[in-house]
């Protein structure tokens, strides 16, 4: 007898739309998902959308509205498992770039002025586990399909996620690049998680932080090769902030002679 | 109250939506409104790097990243000063190609073609369609292709940088995206011609001024440096702000635009009105055999339009690639310039994107990013206002949800550009009470009486006038001394004129509508419009209203009826128990 199918949701909070996107992008594959899995909710993809009980939900963007926050407790309340997706849920994304509150606050003020919004109730934008706890994190600007598709495949087989806790460099290597740091381009893989088969040093260009930060290695070590590199403490501390967001000042705090 | 949601409108890139107020035969309001979490994009770009600036707004959406990369590109290339060369350009036209062919065909063949068959979803439609399914996800697949190959990724690809690219493509990769473009030559033809002949519906159906990018040489194509409007009129680039004009409404996250006070609409249709006799080939011959007067109003064939543009795009590779296969690969060219200001745009597949920079100390100090969607926003919720009451005008109120859903999607909203969703109410009969209560509790209103005495129910604007007269309401006017003085005041305040009004109900129904629906000609009150024409600006039609009394007899001679009588002294009650 068939196996019962996992029941799986495909939500986007606020961000790009980049993951859900990119999920559409797995072409070839993406008939194959839609077999192997039962596709309850996938906004970008179908209309005939059911918001019940799932055993997976995959979740995009990070929570700046009120009404997304009710959404997250929802999707929380009645899935299994939570996975975030992209860097915007796992970790904020570009647009937790105001961390004070007072900070966002003044910038809403600058964007939207007087203007009062009734259609929302804005928030500060955090990624999900501010509200949720979530049980897996597939982090990428946007996610890469390759691990997209092994996460998926290893949760439809009921295994945890088999994902990279170690730099941009080792993929870097992997791929035979010649380092960019060798000639004083500042390069953030050091300090980058890995998992986009390190890309943008694959074109010549320098790596951007997308991914957020490294949990594994010897981060302090690597912060302080940029330093001795003569790059400039703050831009270094502003170009990991871009993308990392909230979890940015969590990862500094972990470093040695980060602050100042 | 009926309202029609179109909360969630599936199908459609991020997170908004429209909501129309249906009270009888009449559709009393229509929001198109954008639920997208605001992201501060603007603002956050601040203090950083123009190189920075330049990986972190294509992240305001995934579907037009490459759009994002190079209008930001653009823009600051303008602003320092960096001039590249032909090979770089043309690379960025290949990219942009790409980015048209992946977003038009999963546009036109995943999201709206489900629609014009009647399956709810691609996936449903693909059982039955299975060839057309394959081939249009493969000419998707292959503007992925284009794009990540230049771009570096499918998304977000960071290989376009100022100056240039950090690597360039073989000459293998080009060849194979060449001869795939030309295999691919029936299938676009294919494209082109079914969606110039599904079958549109014909409401709404109504004019827009077009605007678009104005190539250089007389050609059709995606990038330059004017404006060019369906007027004729040309505006360059850096100055953009007189036509889009941004301002803000209270139910949405999306900035809004206008031009000299109406809406316009970009995109697709917009650049084959404009531009389309330059279309050469393939694309021209299917141009004259298809183009006629429905695409110069019916936003729905901007599915025709994007069809044409795909056939188009895969004519136009080619031509790009034989040039990029002469010319050596340029290095990146650097710059010295720390200080700069300057403007850029692309098409972007759903139309104009702006972008606008100024640079100080190396660092980013102003940003302004007007996208397509914010420019479309106005005619969306416009053709969506159209379309809902001409339906109800024909007793079709059961298909207004869908058509509103098709006329949003025929735009191809990009919401995360700042869209998900169309909800249609019902007004209850109490319905306009609240909105006038709300009105006058929440500022000072001037009430217009409009109508000539001793004309049956004509008579009823200024009747009501000059009883709420004298209830001792202030600010009231009769149409009579109304006068240049009148219009010279320039009231900030909300306008409400009471006239009587055919809605095409029961004499006596008594509405409270945008001023804006009157006079986008759907309800009938030919003396309101001729009245006004040219008289109000922009922001007072917005914020100005029409209490309408649907009349009975209009003869002359003869008094008012008594279910208008009726209706007067209802709202003068209202009015009464605000004081």
């Amino acid at each position: 007898m068939e196996k019962e199918k996992l029941k799986i949701g495909i939500y986007e909070l606020t961000g790009c739309a980049g993951d859900a996107l990119l999920i559409l992008d797995c072409e070839e594959e993406l008939i194959n998902i839609f077999k192997a899995a039962d596709i309850e909710s996938f906004l970008m993809a179908k209309s005939d959308n059911v918001d019940g009980e799932l055993d997976v939900a995959l979740v995009e963007g990070s929570v700046t509205t009120e009404k997304e926050r009710e959404i997250i407790l929802d999707i929380r309340q009645r899935s299994k498992i939570v996975v975030a997706i992209g860097i915007c849920s796992c970790f904020g994304g570009i647009q937790a770039a105001f961390l004070e509150e007072k900070d966002w606050k003044e910038n809403f003020k600058e964007v939207y002025g007087a203007t009062k919004m009734t259609h929302i109730q804005p928030l500060q934008s955090k990624p999900i586990d501010e509200y949720i706890k979530v049980d897996y994190y597939l982090p990428g600007c946007p996610i890469g399909k390759e691990q997209f598709l092994s996460t998926f495949t290893h949760i439809l087989a009921g295994n945890p996620p088999d994902l990279y806790r170690f730099p941009v460099c080792v993929e870097c290597k992997w791929n035979e690049n010649d380092c960019l740091l060798n000639k004083d381009i500042f390069c953030l893989g050091p300090l980058t998680l890995a998992g986009c088969n390190s890309v943008c040093i694959n074109y010549n260009l320098p790596c951007v932080g997308c991914w957020g930060p490294s949990e594994d290695g010897n981060r302090t070590s690597e912060f302080s090769l940029l330093l001795e590199k003569g790059f400039d403490h703050e831009l270094i501390k502003q170009k990991m902030a871009n993308f990392s967001g909230t979890r940015f000042s969590e990862f500094l705090a972990t470093l040695k002679g980060a602050k100042k | 109250m009926k309202k029609i949601a179109i909360e969630h409108l599936a199908r459609v890139e991020g997170n908004g939506g429209v909501t129309a107020t249906i009270d009888g035969r009449l559709v009393t309001d229509v929001k198109f409104f954008v639920n997208e979490g605001p992201r501060l994009v603007e603002r956050l770009v601040l203090g950083k790097t123009p190189e920075e600036d330049v990986n972190l707004v294509p992240r305001i959406c995934a579907i037009c990243s490459v759009s994002h990369k190079y209008a930001a590109i653009r823009a600051l290339e303008n602003a320092l000063g960096v001039k590249v060369s032909a090979k770089v350009t043309l690379l960025r036209e290949l990219m942009l190609l790409g980015e048209m062919i992946e977003s038009h065909s999963l546009h036109v063949y995943f999201l709206a073609l489900p629609d014009y068959l009647g399956f709810p979803s691609a996936v449903a439609m693909a059982s039955k369609y299975s060839f057309e399914t394959k081939i249009a996800l493969e000419m998707k697949q292959f503007g992925n292709h284009i794009m990540k190959t230049v771009s570096g990724r499918f998304i977000h690809g960071e290989n376009p940088v100022i100056g240039g690219f950090g690597k360039y493509p073989s000459r293998k990769e080009f060849v194979w995206i060449r001869n795939r473009a030309i295999q691919f030559m029936p299938f676009a033809l294919k494209t082109a011609k079914l969606f110039a002949e599904v079958n549109y519906p014909n409401c709404p159906e109504a004019g827009t001024i077009f605007s678009c990018l104005n190539p250089d040489q007389e050609k059709f194509g995606f990038v330059g440096d004017e404006i060019l409007l369906s007027t004729g009129e040309k505006i360059s680039v850096k100055d953009y702000r007189d036509l889009t004009n941004e301002f803000l409404v209270s139910h949405s996250t999306c900035k809004r635009s206008h031009y000299k006070g109406k809406p316009y609409s970009v995109g697709a249709l917009a650049r084959i009105n404009n531009l389309g006799e330059r279309l050469e080939a393939e694309a021209g011959k299917m141009y004259k055999k298809y183009f006629n007067s429905h695409w110069k109003k019916n936003p729905l064939y901007n599915n025709a339009a994007q069809g044409l543009e795909i056939l188009y795009s895969f004519e136009r590779i080619p031509q790009v690639i034989d040039e990029l296969l002469k010319l050596p690969d340029p290095p990146l060219v650097k710059y010295t310039k720390k200080e700069g200001k300057g403007a850029g745009a692309v098409e972007a597949p759903r139309g104009t994107l702006f972008d606008c920079y100024e640079v100080s100390g190396g660092r980013i100090a102003f940003a302004d990013i007007v996208t397509p969607t914010a420019q479309n926003a106005e005619d969306i919720e416009r053709y969506c206002y159209l379309a809902a009451q001409k339906l109800l005008e024909e007793g079709q109120e059961d298909k207004v949800k869908e058509r509103m859903d098709l006329v949003v999607r025929s735009f191809d909203p990009c919401i995360s550009c700042s869209v998900h969703m169309v909800q249609v109410k019902k007004a209850t009969e109490e319905d306009w009470k609240e909105k006038l209560a709300s009105l006058i509790k929440s500022e000072s209103v001037v009430f217009v009486g409009l109508g000539k005495e001793n004309h049956g129910d004509d008579g009823a604007g200024r009747e009501l006038a000059l009883r709420l007269r004298e209830q001792g309401v202030k600010d009231v006017w009769l149409e009579e001394e109304i006068e240049d003085s009148f219009w010279e005041k320039n009231f900030p305040q909300p306008l409400i004129f009471i006239d009587a009004v055919c809605f095409g109900e029961n004499p006596g129904k008594i509405a409270l509508l945008p001023l804006q629906y009157v006079l986008w000609n759907s309800v009938s009150s030919h003396r309101l419009s001729l009245f006004l024409r040219n008289s109000l600006n922009y922001d007072q039609i917005n914020n100005s209203f029409v209490l309408g009394i649907q009349p009975g007899l209009i003869e002359e001679g003869k008094g008012i009826s008594r279910s208008v009588s009726q209706a007067l002294q209802k709202i003068l009650d209202e009015i009464k128990n605000y004081d």
